[in-house]
């Protein structure tokens, strides 16, 4: 079976630190971060730890159905999806993670965009 | 610099939240530069509650009075961020009355981390519950296919030994006329008919210390002995014989499809083990199931043959009426006492 990157980074231990500093930047970003303005803290966390476990491989993993209807009270548009799309990269690559395995996993979170985008632009 | 202008600097500077607290009119005085970061610049007239509506006053009251301290924790929004101090007011006294040192520490890092491990450990024991589940269904299908001992051993080392087992009692069944019945009826009703009237043999051969050991289309084998030894092997199958019949001659009078079984006994050794590497299934092959294959093509519908030598090793609850030999060997036909043993064709 082929390892997921979840296990081949390090487990939790090292995917840890990666969702610590994600958290970290959606906070700090004023694109996306109005959408946790209202979010409580272990709320957030949780979104954000079962977010990069799911895009890694980890111990989680979510259907198309179950991503769209978690999102649905949310307006997102191409922007948000592209500034965190950009985040999740700049993330990945400060924790040494391989530019192939970036690759493949903004592939996976690219494919994920017809789910969350509803508008076309918003300003 | 005097040493007290070097303390304000270092104060102000410290990652520690401080501020000093007049307990008379419980406002707030003094506060440092972190302090002033997360709850905005001094202003004298400042009150604790506002700044902490969660905090529990009479209990910092008491606190003060009785051991000079309160320690509590209390969580704000610094823009969209959830922060946490740790806060330890110290009794002191000044020129003006009685105040108190509020020292406040950031543990938000720790409640995020906290969070984190919380959800994670969600997750992970979601997963533990579903990898067992999935663990179970495996090894309910692996018990279906083997017996225990072999499954044990099996997944101790990878793989099941052939083993002789000696002596043992073969059961096989089968049905006359079964061809015919699949050309007449959907597959389905043939097989739906199949899984009742297996589950039911299975239900009383383990009643009576049988095991069944594989079925292919109508045919029928269990046996007594494997794995484990039974001394009363050759009883065994009888009375799961003998029970079979009656089973099936009773469910024959409620159901549309009218099943006549006849059913071949022998003793002897037969060598068992898991045989495949990938599709493997247990099965046990030797004289003793040979001998019970070609007395179950010899009899009767609705009826037992058996060999002639397990007469003396059955009570008188069976009757045995001697029957034509097959292929050299010997024959009894096996009832209950009461009933009638037709011959073999």
């Amino acid at each position: 079976m082929e390892q997921s990157l979840f296990d081949k980074y390090g487990g939790f231990s090292a995917i840890s630190r990666i969702v610590m500093s994600l958290y970290d930047r959606l906070l700090d970003d004023d694109t996306v971060g109005p959408f946790f303005d209202d979010v409580d803290m272990p709320r957030l966390m949780d979104h954000q730890t079962k977010f990069i476990s799911s895009l890694l491989g980890g111990p989680a993993s979510f259907s198309d159905d179950h991503i769209q209807r978690a999102h649905r009270h949310m307006v997102i548009s191409d922007a948000h999806f592209d500034q965190l799309k950009a985040l999740v990269s700049e993330t990945l690559a400060d924790f040494n993670i391989e530019p192939d395995d970036i690759g493949r996993v903004l592939q996976a979170f690219e494919q994920r965009r017809p789910l969350l985008v509803r508008v076309e632009n918003v300003d | 610099m005097s040493i007290e202008a070097i303390n304000e600097q270092l104060l102000r500077a410290i990652g520690v939240g401080v501020a000093l607290v007049d307990l008379e009119k419980m406002t707030l005085g003094f506060r440092n530069d972190t302090f002033a970061e997360w709850f905005g610049p001094q202003d004298n007239a400042s009150q604790l509650v506002d700044l902490f509506p969660a905090l529990d006053i009479t209990a910092l009251h008491e606190g003060l009075k009785s051991t000079g301290q309160h320690t509590t924790e209390a969580s704000f929004k610094l823009r969209r961020r959830t922060m946490t101090v740790a806060m330890e007011f110290n009794r002191t006294v000044d020129t003006g009355g009685p105040i108190a040192v509020l020292v406040c520490q950031n543990i938000t890092r720790i409640k995020e981390l906290e969070s984190m491990i919380d959800s994670y450990s969600v997750m992970v024991e979601r997963n533990t519950r579903e990898i067992k589940r999935e663990k179970d269904q495996v090894e309910k299908l692996l018990l279906d296919m083997m017996p225990r001992s072999a499954y044990e051993e099996y997944k101790s080392f990878g793989i099941v030994a052939p083993r002789v087992f000696e002596p043992v009692s073969v059961l096989a069944l089968d049905f006359v006329g079964f061809d015919p019945l699949i050309a007449k009826h959907e597959p389905g009703v043939i097989v739906s008919e199949l899984n009742d009237i297996y589950s039911a043999l299975d239900r009383i051969g383990e009643q009576f210390g049988c095991q069944r050991i594989r079925t292919h289309g109508d045919s029928y084998i269990s046996v007594s002995g494997v794995p484990d030894p039974e001394p009363e092997h050759v009883t065994a199958v009888a009375n799961a014989a003998v029970r079979f019949l009656r089973y099936l001659k009773q469910r024959n009078e409620s159901h549309p499809i009218k099943w006549q079984p006849r059913i071949g006994i022998a003793t002897g050794n037969v060598i068992g083990s898991v045989v495949g590497v990938q599709r493997y299934i247990y099965d046990v092959f030797g004289p003793a199931v040979s001998r019970a294959l070609a007395l179950r093509q010899a009899a009767q519908p609705a009826s037992i043959l058996g060999e002639a030598s397990i007469s003396s090793l059955l009570d008188e609850t069976f009757e045995t009426t001697n029957c034509p030999d097959i292929n050299g060997v010997a024959t009894v036909c096996v009832s209950e006492q009461s009933a009638a043993a037709p011959a073999t064709g």
